[in-house]
């Protein structure tokens, strides 16, 4: 029987890792942003104005969001940064904006609205030139949703003070990324099921995609092995914990087949100091939900303070 | 037109059509338990759409499943439980990653594309899609009872083909829309107020098509009432509570339908 909570999930930490995505973020970060902002009237409603997003991130490639803030209400609003799931599209985030947060959802390189020059699809993603760290498909990815934190900084109406990171699944794995990427800008971060932590032993624990996809990889190139466990090891989020600064709520479903809860434990004791952790036995990948959402709301409520109903 | 007319010209449509059928093996997706490929299949349009089919290992028959596509736009591959157990085809739909050539479905906006009339809803040739599939798997002479699961695209096919012994559904898109219209069709009617959307809408109600269900079904919800008129309109069906403790609320609906197909459960958590 599994005892995931006692599990030991090791994970090397790569000599230069702080110095690749030092250099990674660098490269990105020199390149102009150039936001642009199109309000979409075909989305927007009577409390909430939505804008279609693109912004330059690594590389060149452009990247699109959506950005809804509330249409009444004091600003500066603090900022929500929402991110997809590994196989879903972002929703419009009216729903953040109702309650008080300017909100950006971004659709990182790969997504259907930014896919133009990188689309390696799904599956795909996950394994895309998994042999070289350099060259991994999740490098932009990752960035592209550290580029999504610049832009809502931008933004006059965003108290730049006040900025969190929400997501589940992949949305939760680079919620960890993100605010160790960006650790003085991020108030703080909720993530679900967070997928992208502890990568080769999910592989062992399950037989779910996406993590299939590496055992898939693996059968037809199994001298790969350690050039993929080397790749993995700069993108697991299981090495990026140390440095998050901001309090991040982790949220788990003890019967995880995606995400295997082993994982979730993992990262979260990898974090510095202490940060919430809720558990649902009998839970999966839904990790709680839909009843674990009001307690996301809370938790984003008391560290970004929106005027609820503004 | 009316409604048996409507579905019928689908039908007439669809036979015109052969399918064509190319099966390219995936060596990657494939163990000694069995044997995967990627699949193409002209369907309604005409339209060339995709599925991942894979075959257990062995004689057979083999129960057979069908795995409606998903709203989105992405539809994983089938879970290793159901490629040891089933000649399982998850079908994608036409706008989907991997069927998005020439149509790319937007997200949102696919729910509402070309709702102006039933003709020219982009859900005639979804529907479409899937009874292809049904017919692809069907077929094979490899399997002996089936199955199918997913959304109100399951039901419809299960409805309109006959050949399904179990009928798994959750969370139908098109059901009592005009009761909860969800987000995008809301947006749709503020910028476009018409009544012909539910004119177009009315030919995908599942209350609509339930009678035609010959498949025992399994209606999978937390709120059984409020789908009481569509397990009232179906033949033969029972409600799965659902508890959103998904672990227990995923093994139990495997047990259902493992139990109507004659093959072990499994659960996906491995314990």
């Amino acid at each position: 029987m599994r005892d995931p909570e006692a599990a030991t999930i090791e994970v090397p930490r790569p000599a230069d890792f702080d110095e690749f995505w030092a250099e990674s973020v660098a490269a990105c970060t020199a390149l102009p942003l150039r936001p642009s902002f199109e309000y979409a009237p075909g989305l927007s409603t009577d409390t909430v104005a939505v804008y279609d997003v693109r912004y330059t991130s690594y590389q060149g490639v452009r990247v699109a969001a959506w950005y809804t803030t509330p249409r009444d209400g004091p600003a500066p609003y603090p900022g929500l940064v929402t991110i997809p799931g590994y196989i879903s599209e972002p929703d419009v985030p009216r729903r953040w904006s109702e309650l008080g947060y300017a909100a950006l959802a971004v659709a990182p390189r790969g997504k259907l609205r930014s896919n133009a020059v990188f689309d390696p699809g799904y599956p795909g993603l996950l394994t895309h030139n998994i042999v070289d760290h350099h060259t991994y498909g999740y490098r932009g990815f990752y960035l592209d949703v550290v580029r999504a934190v610049d832009v809502l900084a931008g933004r006059s109406e965003v108290d730049t003070s006040r900025i969190g990171l929400q997501g589940s699944s992949q949305g939760g794995g680079l919620g960890i990324t993100t605010a160790a990427l960006r650790p003085e800008a991020i108030a703080c971060v909720s993530a679900g099921a967070p997928y992208l932590c502890g990568i080769m032993a999910a592989t062992r624990l399950t037989r779910s995609y996406p993590y299939e996809e590496i055992t898939e990889y693996l059968r037809v190139h199994p001298d790969h092995a350690p050039l993929v466990a080397e790749t993995v090891s700069y993108y697991d989020g299981i090495n990026f914990a140390p440095k998050v600064r901001a309090p991040v709520m982790i949220y788990l479903g003890l019967e995880d087949d995606v995400c295997p809860p082993e994982t979730g434990f993992a990262v979260h004791r990898a974090l510095p100091g202490e940060h919430p952790l809720h558990t649902y036995p009998r839970c999966a990948h839904h990790a709680g939900l839909p009843r674990v959402m009001t307690v996301v709301e809370e938790f984003l409520a008391e560290h970004l303070a929106p005027e609820v109903g503004a | 037109m009316s409604f048996d007319d409507y579905w019928d010209a689908v039908d007439d449509e669809l036979a015109r059509l052969p399918a064509r059928p190319v099966l390219e093996p995936v060596p990657s997706r494939t163990t000694e338990d069995y044997t995967s490929y990627d699949v193409w299949l002209t369907s309604a349009g005409p339209y060339r759409i995709f599925g991942n089919l894979s075959v257990p290992t062995g004689p057979g028959p083999f129960p057979a499943l069908l795995e409606t596509p998903r709203y989105g736009s992405v539809n994983q591959v089938s879970h290793h439980n159901e490629k040891l157990r089933y000649v399982v085809f998850a079908v994608t739909h036409r706008g989907q990653r991997n069927a998005d050539t020439p149509f790319a479905a937007a997200y949102p906006g696919l729910f509402t594309h070309g709702i102006e009339s039933p003709e020219s809803y982009v859900y005639r040739g979804i529907v479409a899609d899937c009874l292809r599939g049904a017919e692809f798997l069907l077929a094979r002479p490899d399997t002996d009872r089936a199955g199918v699961v997913g959304d109100d695209l399951a039901l419809i096919t299960a409805a309109r083909r006959t050949g399904f012994t179990a009928l798994r559904v959750a969370e139908p898109l098109f059901y009592r829309v005009s009761d909860r219209p969800p987000e995008e069709l809301a947006d749709h009617l503020r910028a476009h107020p018409s009544a012909q959307v539910w004119e177009t809408l009315s030919y995908f109600d599942p209350v609509r098509h339930a009678p035609g269900v010959g498949a025992t079904t399994l209606l999978a919800t937390d709120d059984g009432s409020w789908y009481e008129p569509l397990a009232d309109a179906l033949p033969d069906a029972e409600i799965y509570p659902l508890t959103h403790e998904d672990a227990a609320d995923n093994d139990g609906l495997d047990a259902w339908l493992a139990g109507r197909l004659g093959v072990e459960p499994m659960s996906r958590f491995v314990r």
